[in-house]
């Protein structure tokens, strides 16, 4: 265990907390899997707030695994720690109510539901209408291929749109932290720019957290201020974003370019 | 043309009914993805709490309140004692569970209140001069009840869907469970939901079915062909589509009723056959029904 400092509910004499010294998320030693199969095998990983990190890996190194067993798709053991305090049972509506959103691959698109409804779902654990409705109108604000289409049934919607929803309807819900999965895959170049703007401008303008998963290193490396490395289950290498962009012995041994 | 009259309006009828087990069938379809065979002894099971409220007293019409609200409650516990468990494995499994519950209630129902029929009380009125006469054919009042009933269930059901909270979250975990737990929807909570809505309007349809359709009394099978009849409709219209449970309760009612008035060498006894021979067809050929969600996916 490394990380001086960081750990358990810094309650101080007096009963005020110090949130600047715990991290927004902190895991311990995350084991999780699929039935027998166990995929990640002690992952120790940090989110401070407003941080944007990015988790590198190649295919089956369990970085889709990692973010389930997060936003609590699935059971995990070890220890997830939102604001230093351990979370309970994984249910995806908990970690909501924590702040953390996930954007998961495949974008999970409501298809039979139409681009507003997509939206008026992710914002279901809110209950200022007014906000809401506010809300869906910054998004369209934001994504102007997503206002043409707001009645339009989600399902018909390209992959970009879909995955432009998905952002929108993950932020809807206005988390602290938004874990993106794979946001880039099979989209055009041109898309996946405006996406990877968008999501830097949630993280300055909101100061929401941002944890990635990203085949697309070299992109990731550029928004991300840290990096963790998976390979087969485990964190094989972790630093500031600048050192894997700039090394290119670090680069080519993990990254492949 | 008095015939096609009083053909067409006893197919109105039994279609209302129709539609009203087919929509139950129909919630719980939108939410769990499959067939419930037990719906049609949910129904019974409250038919026979409603007439055991009547024989100590109670107007139909009063009963019908705890009776709905036992399936309610019925439902609810169901979903989430007996289907939740199994629901992740697969849905062959909840189909299972289902079957078990038809047989499980059934027994139950003879095992408390005996298997002799009752007499069901009607809650419409229904005496040999309540009716108008339209084209020379007898409109009873009781019809027009159930049509109207059946139409102010379907109306209720698509504020519920369209206008609702419950409904958004209806319809999100209709189309992707996992995806909208992820927006804080609680899939649980949202199926349990479906199940004690879909469980009490079966409650409604049965105490407006029994006194109706033949023996016309409470019968521990009474709800074994409906359920056939129900499902083909469903089936028809598109098994998570209000309006197709509706366009194919009607429907099947109006068609089998005409097959029963013209076609009288089939000497009434084959409508069940039919129900079956639409179930089959639509499923070789069309196994998303008339309405059902084509699932038009763009990757």
């Amino acid at each position: 265990m490394t990380g001086p400092g960081t750990h358990g509910p810094s309650i101080r004499p007096g009963g005020a907390t110090r949130p600047e010294t715990t991290a927004l998320l902190e895991i311990r030693d995350l084991h999780a899997g699929y039935g027998a199969a166990n995929v990640l095998q002690g992952i120790d990983l940090t989110v401070a707030r407003g941080e944007v990190v990015v988790v590198l890996g190649a295919n089956g190194a369990g970085k889709t695994t990692l973010m389930r067993a997060i936003a609590g798709l699935i059971p995990h053991t070890g220890e997830i720690l939102v604001d230093g305090a351990g979370v309970g049972r994984s249910r995806p509506d908990l970690m909501l109510g924590r702040g953390i959103g996930l954007v998961p691959q495949g974008r999970g698109t409501l298809t039979d539901m139409t681009v507003r409804d997509n939206l008026r779902v992710g914002a279901v654990t809110r209950k200022d209408k007014a906000g809401v409705a506010e809300d869906i109108e910054k998004w369209c604000g934001v994504f102007p291929r997503l206002a043409k289409r707001r009645e339009q049934v989600a399902g018909t919607l390209s992959g970009g749109e879909q995955q432009m929803l998905a952002i929108a309807r993950a932020m809807m819900s206005r988390p602290r932290l938004l874990l993106c999965d794979e946001v880039s895959l099979g989209l055009a170049p041109i898309v996946v720019q405006e996406l990877f703007g968008v999501l830097a401008g949630v993280n300055s303008d909101s100061g929401t957290a941002l944890l990635l998963v990203e085949q697309n290193a070299e992109l990731a490396l550029e928004v991300a201020a840290r990096v963790y490395l998976l390979e087969v289950g485990s964190v094989a290498a972790t630093g500031p974003a600048e050192e894997f962009r700039t090394n290119d012995a670090i680069r080519r041994a993990y990254l492949g370019y | 043309m008095d015939i096609f009259f009083d053909r067409l309006f006893s197919g109105l009828t039994a279609g209302s009914l129709y539609t009203l087990i087919a929509l139950s069938l129909v919630v719980v379809f939108r939410s769990s993805k499959t067939i419930n065979f037990a719906q049609g002894e949910f129904a019974l099971f409250c038919c026979f709490i409603a007439w055991w409220l009547t024989t100590k007293g109670l107007p139909i019409i009063v009963a019908l309140i705890p009776a709905m609200l036992v399936g309610f409650l019925l439902g609810v516990v169901t979903e989430r004692t007996l289907i939740r468990p199994v629901r992740r494995r697969s849905e062959t499994a909840v189909l299972i569970v289902g079957l078990g519950l038809f047989t499980g209630l059934n027994g139950l129902d003879g095992w408390i209140w005996g298997p002799a029929n009752k007499q069901f009380p009607e809650m419409l009125p229904s005496g040999d001069s309540d009716y108008f006469l339209v084209g020379g054919a007898r409109l009873h009042y009781d019809s027009i009840g159930i049509f109207l009933i059946m139409l102010l269930v379907v109306g209720l059901l698509s504020l519920l869907f369209n206008k609702t909270s419950l409904g958004l979250r209806m319809r999100a975990v209709a189309t992707n469970a996992e995806s909208a737990s992820l927006s804080g929807v609680k899939v649980g909570t949202v199926l349990s939901m479906s199940w004690g809505i879909s469980a009490a309007i079966s409650a409604l349809a049965g105490i407006l079915l029994v006194p109706v359709l033949p023996p016309n009394e409470l019968d521990l099978s009474s709800f074994f062909s409906i359920l056939i009849f129900a499902s083909a409709a469903a089936l028809f219209g598109g098994l998570d589509s209000v309006k197709g449970a509706v366009v194919g309760g009607l429907g099947l009612g109006v068609a089998e009723s005409m097959l029963n008035g013209y076609a009288t060498f089939l000497g009434g006894s084959l409508q069940l056959t039919v129900a079956l021979v639409i179930i089959v067809l639509v499923l070789v050929f069309k196994p998303t029904g008339l309405f059902g969600a084509r699932r038009v996916e763009r990757v």
